[in-house]
């Protein structure tokens, strides 16, 4: 059985939907409420990079926030290195860094290196190692410079660096980031994808769960991604592996070295052909193919062709865009799995 | 056990110069605080003026009215340090949406809040000084203070008030507004805690009101200290502040422990 390092078993949320006096005197006491999470599990190994994707609202954050001990679930249970977020919220605490990106999450009127004392200080350090570590960090983050300015003069990019900043302070097991670049420029998001996998990730061995709506940032640097829809994980699996979960057709150019119109009939037989299209004649004909994502019919589709002594000289498939993937994911094609 | 004391001191002390440097941060805000004070004691001075000096005003030994509304005045600032902090800390929080950045922390609620006091009530001290230190150069009489008196009275009032302002502060994790607690205790402390006049010229009914505001007894047994009294001769009020912070404090930590519980249940920590 699979040691996760985190595990997150049947969460469920609510969320009461009518706020004020009146609404809830007219409902006699009985508040609405919103279904967020329902039944939500999945594990993140130690030293994973483990993505959360999902439309706005589909509870990407609301799971984050539970882990993080800032939202209390219905039901389920979350488990942080053996630690449980209902009976030792404070010692999971103490190895959960959340990143939180929000402008609003600084005091304006303090400098970056007041703010990060402070935060630091209830992180648990002190002194001398608490000064080191703002210098480490700010480093980290390409803020080095820009330590005693104050908070609000930052730029809306740099402010998010200070959040992932104030996320390391306490050099925590597990960082939970929540969209960290989403108002940084492509410089600087690129230098934080590169520090989360490469020093995080690879230097650091850190468990690091990522809230991100950048498709792109999620393929490139998650181990696993786990989709959300509708409250539920719709399938959690390596990026590589999401075209196929998606349960969307795979398309492939073949190139053959003539037309045999008779194979192409058998082709067309085959039950995992969705489409194919012929393009050409003589010694380079193309061949246009849909198929099932299923284990075995692009194989059976090639014995197909090659027959009679046609020779295949090139199979090349089309890589779909994440953003495609992600659209049949979220429209429900793909097993909960 | 050492070490989490250590800890939560050191956290307490970080809050203490949060605090510190986001008042120096409004700098001209702070001075008028002090002009504010110079200003009140001036005044006292010019309506002392009129008003002869009576047994009314010392507890049955004559006393001005100078030295009974200064030093009323000079200690009300602690009352309105414990209503207000805590509040404040948590709406200021709320607003500069830190709260949940503060609480993501491996920090104990309870610690959050009540660091807040560390800051409030040293500035507390500070203007309580600069009253005495005005005070007595229009003539405030300090030199029959009973300093162990004073230290008890100082102690009490402040462990019996805070309860009032940490339930404020769950008010406002709750339902996002302002308790009324610094109305009413504020307001009403003026006109029945024997601020500017004695109690006895109010109603019967009034003054049964009044002895059940903790600020009536702090003031009361305060200047007793400033007129000598030892905490023997204080006792009834000793007695009531004691009791009303062994009633008050765990009732209020527990009001406050179920606000933030609902608010996380609700996902509305940080809103405001």
């Amino acid at each position: 059985m699979m040691a996760w390092y985190i595990e997150v078993d049947q969460l469920s949320k609510t969320f009461p939907t009518a706020t004020g006096l009146i609404p809830w005197a007219r409902k006699l006491g009985r508040v609405e409420r919103r279904r967020v999470l329902d039944g939500v599990t999945f594990g993140v190994r130690k030293g994973e990079l483990f993505g959360l994707l999902g439309t706005n609202g589909a509870g990407k954050s609301t799971i984050l926030r539970i882990i993080s001990g800032l939202v209390s679930p219905d039901g389920g249970n979350v488990r942080v290195g053996g630690f449980d977020a209902s009976t030792s919220p404070a010692a999971m605490r103490r190895i959960v860094g959340l990143c939180c990106t929000d402008d609003r999450s600084f005091y304006y009127r303090l400098s970056a290196r007041h703010n990060l004392e402070y935060f630091g200080s209830l992180a648990g350090l002190d002194g001398a190692r608490l000064r080191e570590r703002i210098v480490e960090v700010a480093r980290a983050v390409d803020l080095n410079a820009d330590l005693d300015r104050r908070f609000d003069s930052f730029s809306s990019g740099m402010k998010q660096r200070l959040g992932i900043a104030r996320a390391l302070l306490g050099d925590p097991e597990v960082l939970i980031f929540d969209e960290p670049t989403r108002a940084v420029d492509p410089a600087h998001a690129a230098a934080i994808r590169s520090f989360i996998r490469d020093e995080l990730i690879g230097r650091h061995g850190k468990t690091v769960l990522l809230a991100t709506n950048q498709l792109d940032e999620a393929w490139e640097l998650c181990d696993r991604i786990a989709v959300l829809r509708s409250g539920r994980i719709a399938v959690v699996a390596p990026p590589s592996e999401l075209d196929v979960r998606a349960g969307a057709p795979l398309r492939y150019t073949i190139t053959i070295d003539r037309n045999e119109p008779e194979l192409f009939d058998r082709a067309r037989t085959l039950p995992g052909l969705v489409d194919l299209q012929i393009d050409g004649e003589g010694p380079s004909v193309r061949m246009d193919v849909s198929l099932r994502a299923e284990p075995r019919a692009l194989t059976e589709l090639l014995r197909v062709v090659s027959a009679n002594g046609v020779c295949v000289s090139s199979v090349r498939p089309h890589d779909r865009r994440p953003a495609d993937i992600f659209a049949d994911l979220i429209s429900g094609h793909a097993d909960a799995r | 056990m050492l070490a989490e004391v250590r800890m939560d001191a050191l956290k307490i002390r970080a809050t203490f110069v949060r605090d510190a440097r986001l008042m120096m941060s409004y700098r001209l805000v702070f001075l008028l605080d002090w002009v504010a004070i110079v200003a009140s004691v001036a005044s006292l001075w010019f309506v002392s003026r009129l008003v002869p000096a009576s047994v009314a005003f010392g507890g049955g030994h004559v006393a001005t009215y100078f030295d009974y509304a200064v030093i009323n005045v000079a200690f009300l600032t602690l009352q309105g340090a414990a209503l207000q902090c805590f509040e404040n800390s948590v709406r200021n929080d709320q607003v500069y949406g830190t709260f949940e950045a503060v609480l993501a922390t491996p920090t104990r609620v309870s610690l959050v809040v009540l660091g807040a006091g560390a800051w409030a009530f040293t500035l507390a001290a500070i203007h309580i000084a600069l009253y005495l230190a005005m005070g007595s150069l229009f003539g405030l009489h300090l030199d029959r203070v009973n300093l162990a008196t004073l230290a008890l009275f100082l102690i009490l009032a402040v462990t019996a008030t805070v309860p009032v302002g940490i339930i404020g502060a769950a008010t406002i994790v709750r339902f996002k507004q302002a308790a009324p607690t610094q109305t009413i205790f504020g307001r009403a402390s003026s006109l029945l805690a024997g601020v500017l006049f004695p109690i006895s010229l109010l109603p019967l009914w009034l003054q049964a009101v009044s002895w059940m505001l903790p600020i009536t007894h702090a003031l009361s047994g305060i200047r007793g200290a400033f007129r000598g009294a030892s905490p023997a001769d204080s006792w009834p009020d000793l007695v009531w502040l004691a009791v009303a912070t062994i009633v008050l404090l765990p009732i209020s930590l527990v009001v406050l422990r179920g606000a933030i519980a609902r608010a996380k249940r609700d996902g509305t920590l940080g809103q405001y």
